[in-house]
């Protein structure tokens, strides 16, 4: 999928000095090397959950550099009305015209539809499913919509989409919900009034309620909730459940025998062949490979892809770690210090 | 949603819900229990016929079990109204009949599919020889009349897709074979049926070449562990090999 056409004579150099020894790249990195990427979360103050990324930026004017922004919303869904009991996670991918110019309309949708399948397919796979998106069992859930837009593309769009999705992802906060019944209040027929708030729902993870109820509820009158309200308006809620195994994507462009990581725009036109591989890595358990995919043109052999699947476990791992640091590091920006100097004033 | 609306069609209700039989309940499966009706690395029986829709240049029809896909080629043809490319260019659509699934895809707005479409383009585009057909276009039909799991579709779409290019007499370097495995409990299935892979963790489709021994495209969702996915890549990458021979064999018998 190359956005971009570069000459045969322009193909040919970048692939010769990829191929020379040692490797070389038109911005001095090595094979395996990463641009600079930038990180903020909360971004967007009207959505559950937000982040923004830029792989490349100059430091400087703060020009260039692929810039993606994700933003998590959820909503209510009624079950009868197409909702899963469960809750759903629907991804979308918007690229913005000004990120791919050279585009006409029906080729940005396309590519917009291919980005958002891989990150739909991927982060709404029922292994990644999120256990607090049920507000009231067999009524209503969460549906949790995460949007995507490209701002801009100078390379590696891939990664950047599932680094911004996973930092998204790991600020969203899902209100707490307390589910509420309507009772006939005894002794004047006829007047119906809000009585009883029954549990804490969406707490207690996946709805034990019935095992696990400390107090003497009777947990029948569960089924008999018909709505739900919000104790608390202004609280943002709690932590969206597995945020530490959202799964990071590192792009491997091939020219072969050799891989490198994080391509520039006409690096990507020189070497169109890549694999995208996603892996999780859940916290005491093995690493997950989430989603795999061969893009463009061309062939490798098994071993070749036995190799790549091995040494793409271990650049998953570093972006993984990075961005997890960054991530805990924006919680305490946001929390900790924002509250600190909020006590200062 | 009315205004991808269709006049001149019987157009059905715009609500509906499969109906639920009783005697449809099967036994249930639990993690970790052998496979049912069939061993793990089995894949279901292959029918292959080249030469089915006589105005096309060339096509297939596949029937595994309960998938069942038409597939008609169209072209070499000029494209026109396009800039010069010295490459060819390999158009794949993919359509799902309305019945095809448990719920009606209706005509226009979900029928077509650009992802099965693009996963089967990314498994053959690589074994066309289109540097030998510059200026031109080669259009792949593909009709899903039934389908049976996402998987299985895009696996026995490529077979269909090679086999009928093929019948149309278009250079390629090699037969495309397609197989599906999924991974569920400890355990690798191939070619899994639609509730196969809802049950399992995680799925891949390998497509390859094994007259070249090359792989062509891999396409992986799920949860799997490294080893997972390499032991799928290898088990599916032995059975293409038959795939392939039943392929040829198919071939042979139609001249």
């Amino acid at each position: 999928m190359a956005t971009t056409s570069i000459s045969k004579a322009e193909q040919s150099y970048i692939q010769t000095a990829l191929l020379s020894d040692p490797p070389l790249r038109t911005d001095g990195r090595s094979l395996h090397d990463f641009r600079s990427v930038a990180l903020e979360t909360g971004i967007a103050p009207l959505a559950n959950g937000s982040a923004r990324i830029s792989i490349g930026q100059d430091p400087h004017d703060g020009s260039g550099g692929t810039e993606v922004l994700a933003a998590a919303k959820v909503e209510v869904e009624s079950v009868e009305e197409g909702g899963v009991d469960a809750g759903r996670v629907v991804c979308t991918v918007s690229c913005s015209p000004a990120a791919y110019p050279q585009l006409a309309t029906a080729a940005l949708e396309d590519l917009q539809y291919d980005m958002t399948t891989i990150v739909h397919q991927t982060l709404s796979h029922p292994s990644l499913h999120p256990k607090n998106l049920r507000i009231l069992p067999g009524k209503k859930s969460w549906l949790l919509n995460l949007d995507l837009i490209v701002l801009a593309d100078s390379g590696n769009i891939y990664d950047a989409l599932f680094m911004a999705a996973r930092a998204a992802l790991w600020d969203t906060k899902i209100p707490r919900t307390r589910a509420v019944e309507y009772k006939a209040r005894k002794g004047v027929p006829g007047s119906a009034g809000l009585s009883a708030a029954v549990g804490k729902v969406g707490g207690s993870g996946d709805m034990d309620i019935d095992e696990e109820a400390p107090s003497g509820f009777d947990t029948r009158q569960i089924q008999h909730a018909t709505d739900f309200e919000l104790p608390d308006y202004w609280d943002e809620g709690e932590v969206l459940d597995g945020r530490d195994i959202w799964p990071v994507c590192i792009t491997l462009n091939l020219v072969p025998p050799v891989h490198f990581l994080d391509a520039i725009l006409r690096e990507e036109a020189a070497a169109p062949l890549k694999i995208l591989l996603i892996y999780s890595f859940p916290p005491s358990e093995k690493p997950r490979v989430q989603g795999m995919r061969m893009l463009g043109p061309g062939e490798l052999t098994l071993e070749q892809i036995k190799d790549l699947v091995n040494r793409g476990e271990h650049y998953a791992r570093d972006v993984f770690t990075a961005l997890h640091t960054k991530l805990k590091d924006e919680d305490v920006r946001r929390n900790q210090k924002a509250r600190e100097k909020f006590e200062r004033r | 949603m009315q205004s991808g609306f269709d006049r001149r069609r019987i157009n059905g209700p715009e609500e509906s819900n499969p109906p639920i039989f009783e005697d449809e309940e099967t036994p249930t499966w639990n993690v970790g229990m052998p496979r049912r009706n069939r061993a793990s690395v089995d894949i279901r029986p292959i029918f292959l016929q080249p030469g089915l829709i006589n105005q096309a240049t060339g096509s297939a029809y596949i029937e595994t079990q309960n998938t069942k896909i038409a597939c008609a080629v169209f072209g070499p043809r000029q494209a026109k109204n396009v800039a010069f490319n010295e490459k060819g260019r390999l158009n794949v659509d993919v359509k799902f009949a309305p019945f095809s699934c448990d719920r009606r895809r209706a005509p226009m707005r979900d029928a077509e599919d650009r992802s099965i479409a693009m996963a089967i383009h990314q498994a053959i585009s690589s074994s066309v020889r289109l540097d030998v057909l510059p200026k031109s276009v080669i259009d792949i039909f593909i009709t899903i009349v039934e389908s049976d799991g996402i998987e299985g579709c895009v696996a026995a779409g490529v077979i269909v897709a090679s086999t009928a290019l093929t019948d149309a007499g278009i250079e390629i370097f090699g037969l495309v074979a397609s197989c599906s495995a999924a991974a569920v409990g400890e355990d690798i299935w191939l070619d899994p049926s639609l509730r196969e892979s809802q049950e399992s963790r995680g799925t891949l489709v390998l497509s390859c070449m094994p007259a070249l021994s090359t792989v062509s495209s891999i396409w992986q969702t799920g949860n799997m562990n490294t080893g997972d996915v390499l032991a799928c890549m290898d088990a599916c990458n032995s059975r293409c090999t038959d795939i392939h021979s039943v392929i040829a064999q198919v071939l042979l018998d139609s001249i």
